[in-house]
């Protein structure tokens, strides 16, 4: 039978004069990146660009104890803050991902803009001469790829988005440098964004339907209409990343570029409290954007840091990582909004405060910043951060770098 | 173009169809109607990010016009070319995604090569049988769901049974029915990328007219 098809195959080629050949269609999102460096960076300076994730404290002035802005300061970055500590150490408590591969290679990254509302600074550690290089992680809570208004910008979080970010770089230092290592980790909040217009027009068609005002098949429609809308909003997101990579990062010297991809949302507690019948549409969100980053990235000399696959098997394996508790959120949102006069009452982490025994101390009664994974609905612990840091550095370490 | 293509397939056959046996009336010319019923499955449905589990889809019935040209061999042998003017061809959502309605049209251009074997040639009502290779092409292809969509061509097994009725010596009326191996991977990209593999299974009822000279 098989020789008979072969030859059937063949000879209609012939006869026919058909192009039979070609094979399998191209499906975008299958290539990879090739070409990156493979031999270890010297590495001078980590250039971060990003969200809340890779925010090494822009908004902490917002978490003034006095509530003007001066210091002391008992939040500032998206996760279990630790205010005690003060100088840059080998200690990993209150620190992010980014702080902690810093530290390992011994280097200062410190923030590139640090303020809210009307007032910032650029650069602010350029005010000691020595530190003036280290302002090179841009990551801003709430910041998109591409578009200025992130979440939280209309209550005055900078959400400077990466495509700014990347150009404020260069505005600064002129180029990239091979002795950069450049991690590019954004598009979580247009996932935020783009899921929540979504469930706007979820709630909408079912209350339609429930009304009796348009048929089940009507109400689908629209649901799938959104799910249409949000994936292209997603994959704009994400071709718009991959060619910022491209044309402003590689096209300007950057040589050892890491690209993130998004991890699973559903695997936190806000994944956790969703509907389980939305749950995949906000998954998919994070597959769509990947799937066009990775196809406007396809033959690119970048490495990409596939963190869907990462988080995913470290959220399924916990203990692994010495976490015990990956569902609730370790800071909690009645001692924050107490803290902070009841401004803050979604238990943002930015105000969480995790110093033993200091007064502003948002932390849950018997929560542990080390083995409890998140700090608020989706930000890691400190402790989460360390999984995070060792899992980075175990792929950047894979990819020869380090 | 479509006319390009055709001119394509007839030719080659044309030139290499055996002049040397000349008996009289051994060129076959049919003209008929069909009835294409597919009967088609996917290969666990439609896939997809974000696809609902039991997302399918299948293809629906359609009719077109047939145009064969038979060679004869011997009084009970012969090579036959089937060319239908392209069908347009359906998809319609089934499963979870049902409310989509029809999802896929496209054109199918399906020239079939086929052996024939007539037994009892020389009485007015005549069985034949056939077996030969089906070579489908998707052109025009448009979709709801993706800007982009493109089919893989299909080469498979083709079978054939049918009875021919002599009306006087240069024509008669016929009918067949056969059946058709043809499958083809579907790649929609729009937002997002959507894969099938569609076995389409058809059979397909004939009838009409037969002139030989």
């Amino acid at each position: 039978m098989k020789r008979l098809r072969s030859f059937a195959f063949w000879s209609s080629c012939a006869a026919l004069l058909a192009a039979c050949g070609g094979g399998d269609l191209y499906v975008p999102g299958s290539g990879s990146p090739s070409g990156a460096p493979t031999t270890k960076g010297s590495f001078t300076s980590i250039v971060s660009f990003g969200d809340s994730l890779s925010d090494v404290g822009t908004y902490t002035p917002a978490t003034s104890l006095a509530g003007d802005g001066t210091p002391p300061y008992f939040g500032g970055k998206f996760t279990t803050n630790e205010t005690s500590n003060g100088q840059p150490d080998a200690n990993p408590l209150g620190k992010i991902w980014l702080e902690n591969i810093a530290a390992s290679l011994g280097i200062v990254v410190t923030p590139a803009e640090v303020g809210f509302g009307a007032s910032s600074v650029k650069c602010p550690a350029a005010a000691v001469p020595a530190l003036a290089t280290t302002c090179t992680a841009y990551g801003q809570g709430g910041a998109r790829v591409t578009d200025p208004v992130g979440i939280g910008h209309d209550v005055g979080a900078l959400t400077v988005p990466v495509v700014t970010q990347i150009a404020n770089h260069l505005a600064r230092f002129g180029s990239f440098q091979s002795s950069d290592l450049i991690l590019v980790y954004a598009g979580i909040n247009d996932v935020l964004v783009q899921f929540d217009a979504f469930a706007q027009t979820a709630a909408q068609a079912q209350a339609d339907a429930a009304a009796g005002q348009i048929t089940a098949d009507q109400a689908n429609l629209a649901l799938f209409a959104a799910q249409e809308k949000a994936h292209a909003a997603m994959k704009a997101a994400a071709l718009e990343l991959a060619h910022d990579v491209v044309t402003q990062i590689l096209a300007n010297g950057g040589r050892y570029v890491a690209v993130m991809t998004l991890s699973d949302i559903v695997d936190t507690p806000l994944g956790n409290s969703l509907p389980a019948e939305v749950r995949p549409v906000l998954t998919g969100l994070s597959q769509v954007f990947n799937l066009w980053l990775r196809e406007g990235l396809t033959g690119q000399p970048v490495q990409i840091i596939d963190t869907f696959a990462l988080f995913k098997d470290a959220y399924a394996n916990p203990g692994r990582f010495g976490i015990v508790n990956n569902t609730v959120p370790a800071c909690d949102p009645a001692k924050i909004s107490a803290i902070t006069g009841g401004q803050v009452t979604d238990g943002s982490s930015l105000f969480c405060n995790a110093t033993p025994g200091a007064p502003y101390n948002g932390l849950r009664t018997d929560a542990d910043v080390n083995t409890w994974q998140f700090a608020d609905s989706f930000h890691p612990t400190s402790g989460g951060h360390k999984v995070l840091g060792d899992v980075f550095r175990a792929q950047l370490q894979s990819f020869g770098w380090l | 173009m479509r006319t390009l293509r055709w001119l394509a397939v007839v030719a080659p056959i044309a030139l290499t169809a055996p002049v040397a046996i000349a008996q009289s009336q051994n060129n076959i010319v049919k003209f008929a109607f069909t009835y294409y019923q597919p009967h088609s499955r996917t290969d666990g449905g439609i896939h997809g990010i974000g696809v609902p589990p039991g997302a399918d889809a299948e293809v629906v019935n359609a009719a077109t016009v047939l145009l064969t040209y038979e060679r004869l061999l011997t009084p009970n042998v012969g090579v036959e070319l089937v060319m239908g003017w392209p069908p347009k061809i359906t998809a319609k959502a089934t499963g979870s995604v049902a409310f989509l309605g029809d999802v896929l049209t496209a054109r199918n251009l399906s020239p079939v090569l086929l052996l024939n074997y007539h037994f009892m040639p020389n009485e007015p009502l005549r069985p034949y049988i056939g077996i030969g290779i089906n070579y489908t092409r998707f052109v025009d292809i448009e979709s709801t769901l993706a800007s982009d969509v493109k089919m893989t061509d299909s080469t498979g097994l083709a079978i054939q049974a049918g009875v021919e009725y002599r009306l006087n010596k240069d024509w008669e009326l016929f009918a067949a029915i056969a059946k058709v191996d043809v499958k083809s991977k579907v790649v929609a990209v729009g937002a997002n990328v959507l894969t099938a593999t569609v076995d389409f299974r058809p059979i397909t009822y004939t009838a009409g007219v037969t002139w030989r000279f």
